[in-house]
């Protein structure tokens, strides 16, 4: 009897320590996702998607007919935000994402002289001054220059005392990820291109037309050990076979797009290799035998029998890739380099989001924030991935059983 | 008949035939292609990698092989101009981190798979392998920005609580944790698709003797599934050890002096070769592609090391 209980008591231990275990996945992935949306859900909006990283500095001063706007605000505002009726904009005080203290702009009503003001810089071309950019000072005539390091209440002050300005320097928000989502678009579209023929030629040799002797195996197993090197590695041959090819052939000059995609088909090879043989595997020889029995030919029969029938299997692997690419960050890192960049080119450096994150993790000093909004993003389009190919290859089992039975 | 048939085909294809041809050509090519890439890469690493060995570096001089792999300097950057460049610190850091985070994420990984495949309820089984496949599919530097932002902190305040100023958190700790919550899923996977598989009969034969459940499922059903939960340790040590831009956010960078207290900073084979990106010439750039012939080396002995005991331990199956 006590021999039954203690073993009652080790099972239960045993049992307990399982469960204990589990649970960690479970805190891994909900720590996961509570700090990147406590993080980064506030920075994400549609702004963020289509802005400029880099923020566009511009003086600017009042066009010659305007008139003072003495306009109530239309919205309220708390009490850390500061509203001059006279020039119909409110101001606040806040930090920047370097952490500097600087002067948001809330509001900027309609009939409000720096509604429309004009660009100093560049001739006469008009520029709006827009809500979320940062005031850096107004100069008045005969009056002292209202500088953001005193505040927006002591600016909003400066502005009701006079009735005209001399100058108005101010900043866009900048922060915006519009760059790199560019850049990881074309990284996908480039990727895929480079690899997808490449890999689905190569699986149905593989499937339809290799003998089977020791050199097919032999490749085989090469294509295997390709899966086995770090991403960091394939950033090294990157780096030193397609960076210096894209240069002698195009117009770059460093690591850019090209030779980033280049080096992503080769990591991703193995992989759409492998997904596509899978799905040419299950097609029954029954389905080549009447082709090639109705009097087509081999090709005919590959292109018009076999590679139909494994459409899925090349979707899944479609969707494994651009997951790949996506998160791929290391290999990126060595092949293009980790210049944030606004303006994209296909010769040009620039980040993918998921290098955009290491880029500002490594600056000094790192921002979380925004690092977490991306990652609210990626973890976004690598769920609706997922789901995808659940779809895609429950469907396909369905297929498959059907013709089975 | 069979014959004219014959003929007939052959005549309406002989056309075809060339087509035919070309095409297996072209799909043989795409295949030679891919399997020749491993070449590639293992060429340019060894070609690269040898430079700083073989030649003065503009100017640095030579840099030693057996310092290069036994010493505790690295000296990298413009101002120093040196040859100085030497990882076997490095080296012993990153198999102790390897090895620190497997001894963590192997009991963790494995019994999680023991749990999903034999112990929990069909529902929470269910929930469990999606969290598991969810964790999977989360990209390396999301790992990495949790490390920094959630990990550092609680190992900073932990580190503070007992007393230690440890460098923001950054530290062999934290790269540990790290690893280990990155490799789980790659554990649980594999090690649940092999306990899965393990025979019914062996099962149903141990509850026939009298087994409870539980002495079954340790006992019984995790021993023969060894192989396959060893190939799970296998690819996790891989996974581990060529890791770069997660670990390089927690690591803290160190250059020279090799150090086990976990509180401390570290540096991997991998972070090493993030540092000094700028350069595009000179030993700084060559550097990397030697650190990167050494991890390669060091994945590939570590795989023929782990399969030789795989494949020992392999053979004793249900024997205890």
């Amino acid at each position: 009897m006590s021999k039954n209980k203690k073993r009652k008591a080790s099972d239960f231990v045993l049992n307990s320590i399982t469960y204990l275990s589990s649970t960690v996945s479970l805190i891994t992935l909900l720590g996961i996702l509570i700090f990147i949306f406590g993080q980064g859900f506030k920075l994400l909006n549609v702004d963020l998607l289509v802005e400029n990283f880099e923020s566009q500095g511009y003086v600017a001063d009042l066009y010659d007919n305007v008139r003072l706007c003495n306009c109530e605000p239309t919205i309220e505002f708390d009490e850390n935000t500061y509203y001059s009726p006279k020039w119909g904009v409110a101001l606040s005080d806040t930090t920047d994402l370097l952490g500097r203290t600087v002067v948001k702009v809330e509001f900027v009503d309609k009939d409000s002289p720096l509604y429309k003001v004009r660009d100093k810089g560049i001739g006469n071309d008009p520029i709006e001054l827009r809500d979320e950019y940062h005031i850096i000072r107004i100069a008045f005539d005969e009056y002292p220059t209202a500088l953001s390091r005193y505040g927006s209440e002591n600016m909003i002050n400066y502005l009701e005392a006079n009735d005209s300005l001399r100058e108005i320097e101010f900043q866009t928000e900048g922060g915006g990820i519009r760059g790199s989502i560019i850049t990881t678009l074309y990284l996908i579209v480039l990727t895929l291109a480079f690899a997808l023929p490449i890999g689905i030629a190569a699986a149905i040799y593989l499937n339809e037309y290799a003998p089977a002797n020791k050199v097919t195996k032999l490749m085989r197993s090469l294509i295997e050990t390709l899966t086995g090197v770090p991403s960091i590695i394939y950033g090294l041959m990157g780096l030193a076979v397609f960076v210096p090819l894209t240069v002698k052939l195009t117009s770059a000059t460093g690591g850019n797009l090209l030779s980033g995609a280049m080096t992503l088909a080769v990591i991703l090879l193995p992989i759409i290799i492998r997904t596509t043989e899978e799905s040419l595997k299950v097609i029954p020889d029954d389905y080549r035998q009447a082709s090639l029995a109705l009097g087509a030919s081999k090709t005919q029969t590959t292109f018009q029998i076999v590679l139909p029938s494994a459409v899925p299997g090349i979707m899944t692997a479609t969707l494994l890739a651009i997951g790949r690419i996506i998160g791929e960050s290391a290999a990126l890192v060595f092949a293009i380099g980790t210049a944030i960049k606004d303006e994209v080119s296909l010769t040009g450096k620039s980040t993918s989001l998921a290098v955009h994150i290491w880029a500002m993790m490594t600056d000094e000093p790192a921002n979380i924030e925004l690092s977490a909004t991306i990652a609210i993003i990626i973890m976004f389009i690598v769920v609706i991935l997922n789901i995808l190919i659940k779809i895609i290859s429950g469907r396909y089992m369905k297929r498959k059983m059907g013709v089975s039975s | 008949m069979i014959a004219e048939a014959k003929k007939l085909q052959f005549r309406s294809t002989s056309k075809g035939k060339i087509t035919d041809k070309i095409a297996k050509i072209i799909f043989m090519s795409a295949t030679i292609l891919s399997a020749s890439f491993i070449f590639v890469i293992a060429g340019i690493v060894l070609v690269r990698g040898v430079i700083p060995f073989t030649t003065d570096n503009l100017g640095v001089g030579r840099v030693s092989l057996f310092s290069f792999l036994t010493g505790d300097i690295w000296l990298i950057g413009e101002t120093f101009a040196s040859n100085l460049y030497s990882i076997g610190f490095i080296i012993i850091s990153t198999l102790f981190i390897t090895l620190l985070s497997l001894a963590i994420s192997f009991p963790v990984g494995v019994l999680t798979a023991l749990f999903i495949a034999k112990i929990a309820p069909k529902p929470l089984a269910k929930v469990l392998r999606t969290v598991i496949e969810t964790l999977a599919s989360i990209p390396s530097i999301v790992f990495g920005l949790f490390g920094a932002g959630v990990i550092l902190k609680l190992v900073y305040d932990f580190s503070a609580l007992i007393g230690y100023q440890s460098k923001g958190g950054n530290s062999i700790l934290s790269v540990v944790i790290v690893l280990a919550l990155m490799t789980i899923p790659t554990i649980t996977t594999i090690s649940e698709v092999a306990i899965r598989s393990v025979d019914k009969s062996i099962e149903q034969g141990s509850l026939a003797l009298g087994a409870s459940k539980t002495q079954t499922n340790f006992k019984v059903i995790l021993s023969s599934a060894k192989s396959g939960i060893f190939t799970a340790a296998i690819l996790g040590i891989g996974r581990s050890l060529g890791e770069a831009t997660a670990v390089s956010l927690v690591a803290g960078g160190r250059r020279a002096g090799i150090s086990f207290d976990l509180l401390d900073t570290t540096s991997t084979l991998t972070t090493i070769m993030l540092e000094g990106l700028k350069e595009t010439t000179g030993i700084d750039y060559d550097i990397r592609f030697s650190v990167g012939l050494v991890l390669m080396v060091v994945i590939l002995l570590t795989n023929l090391l782990l399969n030789s005991i795989k494949r020992r331990v392999g053979v004793v199956n249900v024997k205890e």
